[in-house]
């Protein structure tokens, strides 16, 4: 199957006064359709860096990105902008949920910038909510929601436009453990059902163990890609999310965990 | 993303701003009302001075001479030819002189044994076309037909309201209170007195006097017959009150007899003017009519045939348009003075406007970011604040105009509420004057049309989009990089 994501002698360069930094060094990747697939490393070592050149937030120095058929890095910022209506999704680390829209109305938004009528926008992003057990949450501002919460709103906004691939810089990094595998938890359920792409940039090395790809990066350049073989994979989520029903247990789309 | 989700976001945005929305509006609304009351303060000294024009005489009227002092060329003969010409032009109505002749020595008789007599000289020969171009109105009788044929020695003549007031009872001595009657005149009950001869009715006659070279008198009579009584407008010209208007070939026919009769050969067509030449030598020289008065159209247009006018060779013009002009362009210089100062209050509020929309855009660049990676385009965010910013220049216009609106209503009603509360009356005549305009014609003080309550809403508008102009440039630069960045 041909890659959804590619990257050809990816390069990125910061100058900082008169030294540069480089953030990544030639980085060759492909990811295939539907995988999950964690980015890895140490503080510093070019993961969001590598985020933000894959989902064209920032051109790249050299070197090209391409998504499916397109070459991301040449596009306007118009075309980038469409083009992530169309096909991009994005979980923020700080869930960036706009301060004074409801839950709801914050969901919509990709819809809402695709130009779709605020009825059904509204009615799409309910139904997305439910998904997240949130439906008594729709009108509530992100104020009024835990961060556990916010980042589940964030996760539907994410899934509201069917994207094709679905990128997010440490989703969990402002959460606690059990509400960290509660989110990942409901993120690669969504994502399988949906047969989306999922890019996560983490350097909690114990939840690139229910990833179907873990790519680890060091000093800029990719040290290591492996694609996590079926029977590990299941046995690190079943790990990972056994407890999840305690968790939560009046949102049911929780209690069964799942298996591939 | 629709209209209704750009203005949705746009109102979300400046409530969860309310003071600072509000303070950024309330300058707006004090620059629209400074300009809005300016404007309108001006509009009504116009329309006051427009109405005291008005009284004074009809505005679109030209009044031009066939000669001018101190002129440089010469005057073209102001000649029936002439008169065609100035009529062909375009924007002219009518074209007419008040032709009196004074060459001609007559007296008007009326009454048994030709009791009463009356001057001649207040008799004019006019084009009747154009008196009714010039909204001359008869209160009795119609005008004169130009064919109109009475017989060799009848002239059909329209005369003033009071025309016969100017008859003299020639048996009192000159000296007699009860020689002459007047107009308003009344007897010891208060009833009014009468004049002595009733020209609707009596017969008049003219009676043309001359000398001839051996000192002999010679007379010829002729019969007025009235055909019609003016309504009284002097503003139009004084003979509606006292005078006789006759046709023009009849005014001529007259001064021909007249010539004739004394004997002496003279211009058939206009008076002669007496003109001083370069060298001081006085010489005389036919030139047509002395004076002639011209309608225009419209009081836009006045100006306008007045240059041309002036273009063909007569200097000597007058119009009311020339006192307009002066009037309008000083209350346009006031106005400018006035509307400068507020124009500078707008400044401000522009200045403010923009300021709220910089703080607001630092406050949201994390947002803005957002919105670019959940794939928002340039032009969305651009709009979006342009809108917030033309929302609030157009609210503080909207509050500007509806105070403007109270404001007016107090100025022109302020005797009325002085007087409620019990105060002595104030006079406004200094705001007024203040403004160019002529003080104590009783109209109101400040006017507001449509088009003023539509140039407000539009331009305080315009301010503020004009004023976000900038800072939604800067808020298009916001990279989505920032979407990620941590506080
Ligand atoms: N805008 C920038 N200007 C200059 N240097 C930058 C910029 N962004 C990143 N860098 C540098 O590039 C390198 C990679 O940074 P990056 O943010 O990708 O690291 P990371 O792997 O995401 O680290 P962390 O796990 O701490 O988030 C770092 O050395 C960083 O200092
Ligand atoms: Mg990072």
């Amino acid at each position: 199957m041909a890659p959804i994501i590619r990257t050809v002698n990816l390069r990125k360069v910061y100058r900082v006064g008169n030294e540069k930094v480089i953030a990544l060094n030639d980085v060759n990747l492909a990811i295939e359709p539907g995988e999950v697939c964690c980015i890895v490393g140490a503080s510093g070592s070019g993961k969001s860096t590598l985020l933000n050149q894959l989902a064209g937030l920032e051109k790249p120095t050299r070197g090209q990105v391409f998504i499916g058929k397109h070459e991301i890095n040449t596009m306007t910022e118009n075309e980038l902008a469409k083009f992530r209506q169309a096909h991009l999704g994005f979980i923020f680390q700080s869930y960036n949920l706009l301060p004074n829209l409801t839950a709801a109305e914050n969901v919509a938004l990709p819809l809402m910038f695709k130009g779709m009528p605020r009825k059904t926008r509204l009615k799409l992003a309910k139904e997305e909510l439910k998904k997240m057990g949130l439906v008594k949450r729709a009108n509530h501002k992100p104020t009024e929601m835990s961060g556990g919460q916010q980042q589940r709103v964030g996760i539907a906004r994410a899934f509201v436009a069917k994207p094709k691939v679905i990128f997010a810089d440490e989703p969990t990094g402002n959460l606690d453990s059990a509400t960290t595998r509660q989110v990942l938890y409901r993120i690669l359920q969504m994502a399988r059902e949906n047969n989306i792409t999922f890019v996560m940039v983490t350097h909690e090395r114990e939840l690139a163990g229910c990833a179907d790809r873990v790519i680890t990066i060091m000093d800029g350049k990719v040290q290591s890609d492996v694609v996590v073989d079926e029977e590990t994979r299941s046995r690190s989520r079943a790990e990972m999310f056994k407890d999840l029903v305690d968790l939560a247990p009046a949102e049911p789309q929780t209690t069964v965990p799942a298996q591939s | 993303m629709k209209i209704s989700d750009l203005l949705r976001l746009s109102a979300d945005n400046l409530r969860r701003r309310k003071g600072r929305t509000a303070l950024t509006v309330i300058g707006v609304v004090v620059g629209t009302f400074a300009i809005i009351v300016l404007i309108s303060l001006g509009i009504a000294s116009n329309a006051n001075n427009e109405a005291m024009l008005q009284s004074w005489g009809d505005l679109t009227q030209i009044q031009i001479w066939n000669y001018a002092y101190g002129s440089v060329g010469e005057t073209p003969k102001l000649d029936d030819e002439m008169l065609e010409t100035i009529r062909a032009q375009e924007h002219v109505v009518a074209a007419t002189p008040f032709y009196s002749s004074n060459e001609i020595n007559a007296s008007i008789y009326a009454g048994k044994n030709e009791r009463y007599e009356a001057y001649f000289y207040e008799s004019y020969g006019v084009d009747m076309t154009a008196l009714q171009a010039m909204e001359f109105q008869l209160q009795s009788g119609s005008w004169i037909p130009d064919g109109l044929n009475l017989g060799k020695k009848k002239i059909p003549v329209l005369v003033g309201a009071n025309m016969g007031y100017g008859f003299q009872d020639t048996r009192k001595s000159w000296n007699s209170g009860k020689r002459q009657r007047w107009a308003g005149e009344t007897d010891s009950l208060g009833n009014p007195v009468p004049p002595f001869v009733d020209v609707e009715k009596d017969k008049l006659t003219l009676r043309l006097m001359a000398y001839d070279s051996n000192g002999n008198e010679k007379t010829q009579d002729f019969e007025l017959v009235v055909m019609g009584t003016f309504v009284s407008d002097t503003s139009k010209h004084y003979f509606t009150e006292s005078g006789i208007a006759m046709r023009i070939s009849d005014m001529k026919m007259l001064e021909q007899a007249y010539e004739k009769l004394s004997g002496k050969k003279n211009s058939s067509s206009g008076s002669s003017v007496i003109i001083s030449g370069s060298g001081g030598v006085m010489r005389e020289q036919d030139n047509g009519y002395q004076e002639v008065y011209v309608k225009v159209d419209d009081v836009d247009n006045v100006e306008e045939v007045e240059n041309w006018l002036h273009d063909i060779g007569y200097e000597q013009t007058n119009s009311m348009t020339q006192i307009r002009n002066e009037m309008q362009a000083s209350v346009a210089k006031s106005q400018m003075i006035l509307g400068g100062t507020a124009a500078v209050a707008l400044l401000v509020a522009a200045l403010n406007i923009a300021n709220t929309m910089m703080m607001s855009i630092y406050e949201r660049t994390k947002e803005i970011g957002v919105m670019k990676v959940l794939g928002c385009e340039v032009g969305k965010i651009r709009t979006l604040f342009l809108v917030e910013a033309g929302s609030i220049g157009l609210l503080g216009g909207a509050i500007g105009v509806a105070l403007s609106f109270a404001a007016s209503a107090v100025l022109n009603n302020l005797n009325a509420i002085v007087a409620f509360f019990g105060g002595e009356g104030i006079d406004l005549s200094g705001l007024t004057s203040m403004m160019g305009g002529m003080a104590g014609m009783g109209g109101d003080v400040s006017i507001i049309p449509p088009w003023l309550v539509l140039l407000g809403l539009g331009f305080s508008m315009l301010v503020g989009v004009l004023s976000g102009l900038w800072p939604a440039h800067r808020a298009t630069k916001i990279s989505a990089l920032e979407a990620i960045r941590h506080e």
